[in-house]
Formats: structure tokens, C-alpha cells, sequence
């Protein structure tokens, strides 16, 4: 009797633990049954018809109903333009556009976890492309479109919108990555050219200088500033990267441990929101930031703020421009929307050089679109143009595997330690370790 | 010999003070820091000292009245409400589970406590991706109702304290009451209940307290619908890369803020709650 009753209580308990386990592999099926009903190559537009009407008849049945993600910085800008849309759409249907903040940074969660609650239109950062794509959330852009957004916008943009040979997203902004910040009070534009005058320039103040050396997507300026770049995953997801040269990448590994190794007492390891709050409290002569802090740092420091690309480096004794991460926002179209035409309609149009001089009129963000790009609100605005500079010498931050990060902070890190300079054997075997950790 | 004797425990003594009053000091540091920086005017995310320079109450006031991006005021009351009805309900099942285990004699009811005890040790959260679309095929999802739900539908389970603490109290009591023509529905509500205020009161705390506290359930559930947002998930927003910088105080004070009910609540029944941490524990 009593052997029966434990026996049923340990196969109660398994049946349990099995159905709690069947609901983590439940998402597994779920998902790529949506992604099997939804064809991710499933193109929309209408090639060569004589068809005029850019919402392809998706008006004639009564009122389209559209859902667009925003960040809720944009929210005023991003609700007048879908309501210009609406005005320009009028002689081809009726659009209604309901606009919730949603943060880039979170979107593609949100959609592969659920893709008909997520909204049609929604913008993310070029980094999620590799996961929206491969859950088949996307819908591949059309020819005609691809050729007039290849023709638009900067090359890299592209590029980070692409996956394969497809171009998958709109390129919405190219301003997602990091520059230097500097107080002009300490560190003059001209010394803002180098790195080594820049840190000279600190050192006299004795203001210190932030970087975060532990931190995968700054860390990598490193190496790539020596000419490592990665270039996308193969059929397994492992990283590949181009061709480099092993020699230079060791060289530049060891131009930075020695230069910022001479400065080891103003520079500081840490992360990137102490290079504001040290214009605050006047620690902090210079540091590299990302351009989501621009407004912040001009609040800080005001006239005397100064925003310039990354500096040059001495390597071997020539000037290098010091090469990073670059980040682009896209905008995306939900391949599970009711309504493809009008959703591509609607973000060919948030996309277009319009929207991106509004952006950089009213939010300050650098635009991807060329022409807008040397519009005077950009060229005269030099957090834009620094960051727009700086893009000239970038690796775009797509296809990057998640197992990028680590491997590539543990080298920052060590790069950083100049209690323990690099010999040429230690830094190449230290950068062998992190790309094999990196593919491992 | 005596002198010898107090002399060696009061070393102890004080030894033993001194250890406690820096694990002390350790721990409630924390709470001190953010307390005094909720209310720090100048600065941006940190300051390389302890003490603000400057205080002020606009971090306070920012962040119940500048509602554009953060909505924290809706957010505050969602938290509330969901609290208040999970709390409600939770309480009443955990109770009636407890008391059916403690005095009723039925078949097969050992399996159920196992069942019971082995389910409450699965943490929530695992089996998230099901619960939604559980809920969405309610049609639930983004709403505070699949909030509730979830916070008290599963509170059953937590029946061991309050079993324990139900069977500490005399059948005899129950038999009495039988005798006066009492079923087993009154005695529970006249006889068990009123007997019962200390470990009432800690099940009500605990379950009050979980809505605030729990972000992954909240995230996953409520996707793109800020308006039904809780607390939690709120107060993440406000870190993220591009509004740390600006919002970091004001959700400093957010944070604050998020102890006052549970403060005052727990001020308002200690007493028994103290009593009812003990009382369950004696006889499990």
C-alpha cells in the first residue's frame, strides 16, 4: 500500500516536472509555427503593374488598421508623421495608426515571443536583425523598394539592414554607436585630432579620461582598429570574420596598452555614464560615449562641450583612425501584419529623407538617408557630424554573434592592465584565445 | 573567578556587537545611499561622494507630475490594485487550502500535499511562455485581471506555514463546536479564522508584497500595453541606455515610493506578524 502511494507520488512528481519542462520547449514550436505560416520571403509590392495605388488595394475593404512602435523620446515627432501618412494616403483608403512607445532595444523580444500582439511597423537596432530574421518576423523588402533605399542611404546602413543578399529592414537612423566626448575647457579641438594629445591634454589638468575597456561593444575598437572585422555567421551560427592581419591587429593591441598604459593614472576603466557624471562633478577632461548621451552632455557642460570622431592612434608611427562598433536603428515590418503593402508604404515614408531631417531637426538623431545627411541641422551640429564622421571608419554591428561580447570585453579588460604589459607572444596569444572563444 | 567570567563575556559581548553593527551598517547601506540620493539636486547617475551637497524634493515631484515618457502615478496604482486584489484572494485560497488539510480527513489526502509541496517548488516563471498564450487564448493578455490571476491562482500551494499553524490549535475546539450543531463551514470562519489573526496577517503581507516585487511575469504579459504596466517593469524603463542619464533620480525616488504601502501596511500589523512567523514554525 505504502509502495503504491510512493510510487504514484514520484510519477505525479515526473509528470509535473515533464509538463513545466514541455512548456519551455513550447515556445520552441510555437514560433516556428507562426514562422512557417508566415513566409519570410513572402514580397509584397507589385512589380511593373500599372497599378498606382502604393496601398495595392488594401483600402478598398473599410478602414486599415496599423500598429507602430516607437521609442518614447519620438513619440510627438513619430505620431505627426504617421499622421502626415494618413493625409497622403487619403485617396487610397482609410488608415488608422496607433503609435505606442516601445523601446528599440526591446522589440524584437517582444515580437518573436508574440508576433500578431506586435505591431505592424516597429523600429529596433540593427544588432536584432540575425534573430528577427532567422524567426522569420520580417518581411523581405521588395526590388523596387530595396533599389531606392540602397540609393538613399549611406552603404554601411545598408549593409546592417541586410542579411544574406536580402535587405530585410529600413534604415532609419546612422547614429547608434560611440565618439569622443570632450570638455573644450580642457582638451582643444585641435588635440581632439589624436589620442595621444588628447590624453596629454588631460593629464596636464589632471582630468582623467573614461573609456569602457570592459564592455564588448567598445572594447573591440581595440582590434578592429587593427584591421579585425567581423563579417557576419555562417550556416551555424559561428562568427566569421574577414581576412586580417594578424601582425597589425597585435600591433594595435599593443599601441593602445602602451600609449593609454603612460596615462594609467587619469585613465579610468568604467562604464560610459561616468563620463557625464564626471562633466558634472569636473573630474573628467574627455571619454568615449555613445551618442545617446549627446543631450545629457550638452546639459552638462553646455558651450564648452566638444564632440569629435575618434581620435587617431600612433601605430608604428603612422596616425590610424581609431576603427569601432557601429550600430544603425532600422525599421522593421512585421511578416505576420494584416496589411503589407500599407505597413511598407508607411515605413518606405518613416524612412524617407522627409522623416530623417525631422529627426535630426527635432531629436537629434543622425540620419542614415545621404541627402539628409548634409543638411545644415547635421553638418552644423557637431555631435551629428562627429558621429557621422566617425561611420566613415566602422565595422556595422550586424551579424554578430552572441557570443562576441564576452570574449572581446576579457580582451578590453586585458588590454587595460598595464601592470602586466603584452610581449608580441602574449598579445597574439591573447587575441587567438578570444577569436577562438568567440567561434568556440 | 567571577570577575574573570563577566570580563571574558563582556569581550564576547562586545566582539559580537561590533561584528553585528558592521553586517548591519553593510546591509542597510544600500537603502541609506538611495534613500538620501532620491533627493540629491546636483549630479547626474552617481557622485563620487555619500552626501548629496544639495536636497531637494523635485525628483518627487518630476516624477508624479512629468508623465509625458514615464507614466509612474498609473504605473504606482496598476501595482496598487493588482496588490490589493491578489492580496484579497490569495490570502482567502491559501486559508481554505490550509484548513481543509489541517481538520478535513479525505482520500488521498497526503498525495495532495505532496502534490502540492512538489508544484510550490517550481519556481513561476517557468512555465511563462505557456501562461501566455494560457492567457491569450483567454483573450487576457496586456490586461491586469492575467495579472491578478497568476499572482493568486497559484497561492494554494503555499499552504505548508498556515497548515502548521492550524494544527496547533485544539480539535477539541472543533468537536465542541460540532456538538453545538457548527459545520465544518462555520467552524472555520467563527472558530479557526478569529484564532488564526497572526498568521492571516503574514499571508497577507506576503502576498501584497509579491506584485511589486515581480518583473518577468509583468513583462512577458504585458508587451507593448504601458498603460497596464506595474512598478517593476516601469522602473526598468527608466534605466535603459537612453533615458538613464536623464531619469536616474527620479527613479531613485521611484523606487522609495514603492516601499511606502508595504512599509505602512507592515507597520500596521507587525505585531502579529512577528507572532505569526513563530507560531507557524512550532509545530510543522
Amino acid at each position: 500500500m505504502n509502495k503504491t502511494k510512493r510510487f504514484c507520488a514520484i510519477a505525479l512528481a515526473a509528470m509535473m516536472a515533464v509538463t513545466a519542462f514541455s512548456g519551455c520547449g513550447g515556445t520552441d514550436t510555437t514560433s516556428s509555427g507562426s514562422a512557417s505560416t508566415t513566409p519570410a520571403d513572402g514580397t509584397v509590392s507589385v512589380e511593373g503593374g500599372d497599378n498606382e495605388d502604393p496601398l495595392y488595394g488594401e483600402g478598398a475593404n473599410g478602414t486599415i488598421s496599423l500598429k507602430v512602435w516607437g521609442p518614447d523620446a519620438a513619440q510627438d515627432l513619430l505620431k505627426e508623421q504617421c499622421a502626415a501618412f494618413i493625409e497622403d494616403m487619403k485617396p487610397y483608403g482609410d488608415i488608422e495608426i496607433e503609435v505606442i512607445p516601445q523601446g528599440e532595444a526591446d522589440a524584437a523580444n517582444l515580437v518573436t515571443t508574440d508576433a500578431s500582439a506586435a505591431a505592424d511597423v516597429f523600429g529596433f537596432a540593427c544588432d536584432q536583425l540575425d534573430k528577427l530574421v532567422s524567426s522569420g518576423n520580417l518581411l523581405k523588402v521588395a526590388t523596387a523598394e530595396k533599389e531606392t533605399i540602397t540609393a538613399e542611404n549611406s552603404e554601411s546602413s545598408v549593409k546592417a539592414a541586410t542579411y544574406g543578399d536580402d535587405l530585410y529592414a529600413y534604415p532609419e537612423t546612422g547614429d547608434n554607436s560611440y565618439v569622443l566626448f570632450y570638455d573644450k575647457r580642457v582638451v582643444s579641438d585641435e588635440d581632439a585630432q589624436t589620442l595621444e594629445a588628447t590624453l596629454a591634454a588631460c593629464k596636464e589638468q589632471n582630468k582623467q579620461f573614461v573609456m569602457d575597456a570592459g564592455n564588448g561593444f567598445y572594447a573591440c575598437l581595440f582590434a578592429f582598429t587593427g584591421g579585425l572585422e567581423v563579417n557576419g555567421l555562417d550556416a551555424d551560427g559561428v562568427q566569421q570574420f574577414n581576412d586580417y592581419d594578424e601582425a597589425k591587429v597585435v600591433k594595435s593591441l599593443m599601441a593602445f596598452q602602451d600609449l593609454l598604459g603612460q596615462y594609467s593614472d587619469i585613465f579610468v576603466n568604467g562604464e560610459t555614464t561616468k563620463v557625464v557624471d564626471g562633466f558634472l562633478s569636473g573630474s573628467v577632461g574627455a571619454g568615449i560615449d555613445g551618442s545617446w548621451n549627446f543631450a545629457s552632455a550638452k546639459d552638462a557642460l553646455g558651450d564648452d562641450v566638444g564632440f569629435a570622431e575618434l581620435p587617431t592612434i600612433d601605430i608604428d608611427g603612422e596616425a590610424t583612425p581609431i576603427v569601432n562598433m557601429f550600430g544603425y536603428k532600422l525599421i522593421g515590418v512585421n511578416s505576420s501584419t494584416q496589411y503589407p503593402s500599407t505597413s511598407v508604404a508607411l515605413a518606405m515614408y518613416l524612412t524617407s529623407e522627409e522623416c530623417q531631417i525631422q529627426r535630426a531637426e527635432q531629436l537629434n538623431w543622425g540620419p542614415s538617408n545621404k541627402v539628409a545627411a548634409e543638411q545644415d541641422v547635421v553638418t552644423s551640429d557637431a555631435a551629428l557630424s562627429a558621429v557621422i564622421a566617425q561611420s566613415e571608419h566602422s565595422v556595422a554591428q550586424v551579424g554578430v554573434s552572441d557570443k562576441f561580447w564576452d570574449p572581446m570585453k576579457v580582451l578590453g579588460n586585458r588590454v587595460v592592465e598595464f601592470d602586466d604589459p603584452f610581449t608580441e607572444e602574449s598579445a597574439k596569444e591573447i587575441l587567438d584565445q578570444t577569436i577562438a572563444n568567440i567561434k568556440g | 573567578m567571577i570577575k574573570s567570567y563577566k570580563l571574558s563575556r563582556m569581550i564576547s559581548d562586545i566582539v559580537i556587537y561590533v561584528i553585528l553593527a558592521i553586517l548591519g551598517i553593510i546591509w542597510v547601506s544600500p537603502l541609506i545611499w538611495l534613500v538620501l540620493h532620491s533627493f540629491r539636486a546636483e549630479g547626474g547617475i552617481t557622485v563620487p561622494y555619500i552626501f548629496p551637497k544639495q536636497y531637494t524634493l523635485e525628483n518627487y515631484k518630476k516624477l508624479f507630475t512629468d508623465t509625458s515618457v514615464f507614466d509612474y502615478p498609473r504605473w504606482f496604482l496598476n501595482t496598487f490594485v493588482v496588490a490589493v486584489f491578489s492580496c484579497i484572494i490569495s490570502t482567502l485560497t491559501v486559508m481554505m487550502v490550509s484548513y481543509a488539510f489541517s481538520r478535513l480527513r479525505f482520500k488521498s489526502r497526503k498525495t495532495f500535499i505532496n502534490i502540492g509541496m512538489v508544484l510550490g517548488m517550481f519556481p513561476g516563471f517557468m512555465t511563462m511562455i505557456a501562461l501566455y498564450y494560457l492567457l491569450k487564448a483567454m483573450n487576457l493578455t496586456q490586461t491586469l485581471p492575467a495579472l491578478v490571476i497568476c499572482y493568486s491562482a497559484g497561492a494554494g500551494l503555499n499552504f505548508a506555514i498556515s497548515k502548521g499553524f492550524f494544527d496547533t490549535i485544539p480539535r477539541a475546539l472543533d468537536e465542541a463546536a460540532t456538538i453545538d450543531g457548527a459545520t465544518r463551514n462555520q467552524i472555520f470562519w467563527k472558530i479557526i479564522l478569529p484564532m488564526s489573526k497572526p498568521i492571516i496577517v503574514y499571508t497577507i503581507l506576503t502576498s501584497f508584497v509579491a506584485p511589486w516585487c515581480d518583473f518577468i511575469l509583468v513583462k512577458i504579459i504585458m508587451g507593448d500595453n504601458r498603460d497596464n504596466y506595474t512598478v517593476a517593469l516601469g522602473l526598468q524603463r527608466m534605466t535603459d541606455r537612453e533615458y538613464k542619464q536623464g531619469y536616474f533620480k527620479q527613479f531613485l525616488a521611484g523606487s522609495v515610493i514603492v516601499a511606502i504601502p508595504i512599509t505602512i501596511l507592515f507597520l500596521k500589523m507587525q505585531n502579529y506578524y512577528v507572532e505569526g512567523v513563530t507560531a507557524g514554525g512550532v509545530k510543522g
